[in-house]
């Protein structure tokens, strides 16, 4: 068993060409325990989807590995093969846009559960409730399109997708930021039962209300490149780099207001 | 100019539906009533689908046009009633003495424009042609964009959400409302932008003293930036008081919704989620439109109409009819 459940080395990620080149990733390390809720801040355009997506096997890295359970990933290929492929799944940012309309909760849950343990209908329908009802949907609620749920019971039913596949590590790229306060609480709470179940969670946002709730680890990005990683809680009460301080300094409320003072304060 | 602690606009017992050709007509806002006064900065919060983005329809008369109607009540902007306001009526008002900078930032401005036309055509509303370019620049200036000269010959595409936010409030500016209604204008935007675009609020209304209305649905944002707050729940207002009234809410609802806020829970520690969801529009049962949620519901909270405001005039209200209990909670 590797020390690490994921990591990723030097990974960098290149879009377009000559003048029209973007590095949305540069150069970037990044490292995972089984288990562990990590996070990734950052503002529009630091790259931070980017990366959820090479994590993910969405996005081949343009330089760079990830290795999964120590073994390499990509090796050259488009995409994740194998085990990780599996293991590693994806929650994304817009409840509305990621359900398919015409799939009912059930139908969209069951048909993933079909295709990673290829069981038959029956089966993977039960399977499917039973996830379904951890993510706190009722069977009542299970036999609705997406567009009768309301968003937050929409970004459950894409949990309980991802979950589908029993994965090991869960990505979740801006999952509370379309939806609002109280249901946010509730994903956060489920979340949480998550972890203590074992699975370890990327939390990729601009929230830091949230990052400092969940994880234990952040790691600050902006432009494509780390500027501070560590432990999530000495990140919110002692940063070092100017950008991690104004970052905080811009949350709103009383989170935000003793980062403000020591910014004025210099 | 603007004389504080008198109200420039009245929300009173609004109620608003939708009329339909062959069903009854659906009730979407019922019992909403609250004051805005001059040079007051007022959030609005609630759950999606609590009213509150048809309560700003109300108060720039774009219901309408949305298929919606003021069945009673009435909304009072300056000593003028509007609730039968006719589209004419409101020309006068809307973009002249009352702005809007709608939700999205990023699908705002018209595409198709270059920013200095848009703001051309908002400034043009006032009436007074000239100087429209130089007008232009100094509205720009006002919202804080640098580089004003390319700005103003670049299209929206161009340009990133916050500055596309800045550009709306500009438009909104063009008239020197007394009134600006900004229906959740941060959401999308990153947080350090979200903090910039408040400070620019605030800056305007101190400046030029006019009342902003902000609708939301984080509450450290709106105890961050607003005098007052209103919470709406299942098209009611449910408490209405300033930000240090709310610190001892009076109202269960609010309560939940103030512990379910992230940034003052432990890490890690349970959060507290509200029971159950809001009562979908047409499905309210008599009485109170919490009491399904509500841990300290009576059986006489589930009778008769959901429960008006109470405590007077004074400036902390609550439709909680068994505020004696709240301690429970």
């Amino acid at each position: 068993m590797a020390e690490f459940l994921l990591e990723a080395k030097n990974v960098s990620v290149t879009f377009g060409s000559g003048a029209t080149k973007v590095e949305a990733v540069k150069n970037v390390s990044l490292t995972l325990r089984a288990g562990e809720p990590i996070g990734i801040v950052g503002e529009s355009g630091s790259g931070k989807s980017t990366l959820a997506r090479v994590l993910a096997g969405l996005q081949v890295p343009t330089e760079g590995e990830i290795f999964f359970n120590g073994e390499p990933v990509y090796k050259g290929a488009k995409s994740y093969t194998g085990e990780a492929r599996r293991q590693v799944q994806m929650v994304f940012q817009d409840p509305y846009g990621s359900l398919n309309p015409q799939l009912t909760g059930l139908n969209a849950v069951a048909e993933a559960v079909r295709i990673h343990d290829k069981t038959n209908k029956e089966l993977s329908e039960t399977r499917a409730l039973e996830l379904l009802r951890r993510m706190g949907i009722a069977e009542l609620d299970a036999i609705k399109k997406p567009r009768q749920l309301s968003g937050g019971q929409r970004q459950r039913v894409s949990v309980a997708r991802a979950l589908s596949a029993s994965p090991t590590v869960l990505l979740a790229d801006e999952p509370t930021s379309a939806i609002d306060q109280s249901a946010q609480a509730q994903l956060l709470n489920l979340f949480r039962g998550l972890l203590d179940d074992g699975l370890a969670i990327v939390l990729v946002s601009h929230d830091l209300g949230v990052i400092r709730y969940l994880t234990n680890r952040v790691y600050v990005m902006k432009d494509g490149v780390f500027v501070e990683s560590g432990i999530t809680e000495e990140i919110f009460n002692d940063p070092r780099e100017e950008y991690t301080k104004i970052l905080l300094a811009s949350i709103p409320g009383t989170l935000g207001t003793a980062a403000r003072q020591k910014l004025q304060q210099g | 100019m603007s004389t504080p602690n008198k109200p420039l606009i009245q929300i009173k017992d609004v109620v608003i539906g939708i009329p339909h050709k062959r069903r009854p007509t659906l009730i979407i806002v019922n019992n909403a009533n609250f004051d805005i006064n001059y040079g007051e900065m007022v959030g609005i919060v609630g759950e999606s689908g609590s009213g509150k983005t048809m309560i700003c329809r109300t108060m720039i008369g774009t219901l309408e046009r949305r298929g919606g109607k003021i069945l009673s009540g009435d909304v009072v902007f300056e000593g003028q009633s509007l609730a039968t306001a006719s589209e004419s009526d409101w020309k006068k008002l809307r973009g002249k003495s009352i702005g809007y900078v709608p939700q999205s930032a990023l699908a705002g401005p018209n595409p198709v424009l270059t920013i200095e036309a848009q703001l051309a055509e908002a400034l043009r509303n006032t009436g007074d042609t000239k100087n429209i370019k130089a007008r232009s620049k100094e509205l720009l200036d006002l919202v804080k964009i640098r580089r004003v000269d390319t700005v103003m010959k670049q299209y929206p595409y161009q340009l990133s959400g916050g500055m596309r936010q800045r550009v709306m409030i500009a438009c909104a500016l063009a008239t020197s409302p007394k009134l600006l209604i900004a229906d959740e204008p941060t959401t999308g935007l990153d947080v350090t932008v979200q903090s910039q675009i408040m400070d620019l609020l605030k800056e305007i209304r101190s400046s030029m003293g006019t009342a902003i209305v902000l609708i939301s649905h984080d509450l450290a944002l709106i105890d961050e930036v607003c005098d007052r707050v209103v919470v709406m729940h299942a098209g009611a207002t449910v408490e209405v008081g300033s930000v240090k009234d709310l610190e001892k809410p009076r109202h269960p609802y609010t309560i939940a919704l103030n512990s379910s806020r992230i940034d003052i829970a432990e890490p890690g520690s349970e959060l507290v989620t509200i029971k159950g969801s809001a009562p979908s529009v047409g499905e309210w049962n008599p009485g109170c439109r919490f009491a399904d949620r509500c841990s300290i519901v009576q059986s006489d909270c589930r009778i008769g109409d959901h429960p008006a405001l109470i405590g007077g005039s004074g400036t902390h209200q609550t439709a909680c009819i068994h505020t004696e209990l709240l301690e429970r909670i």
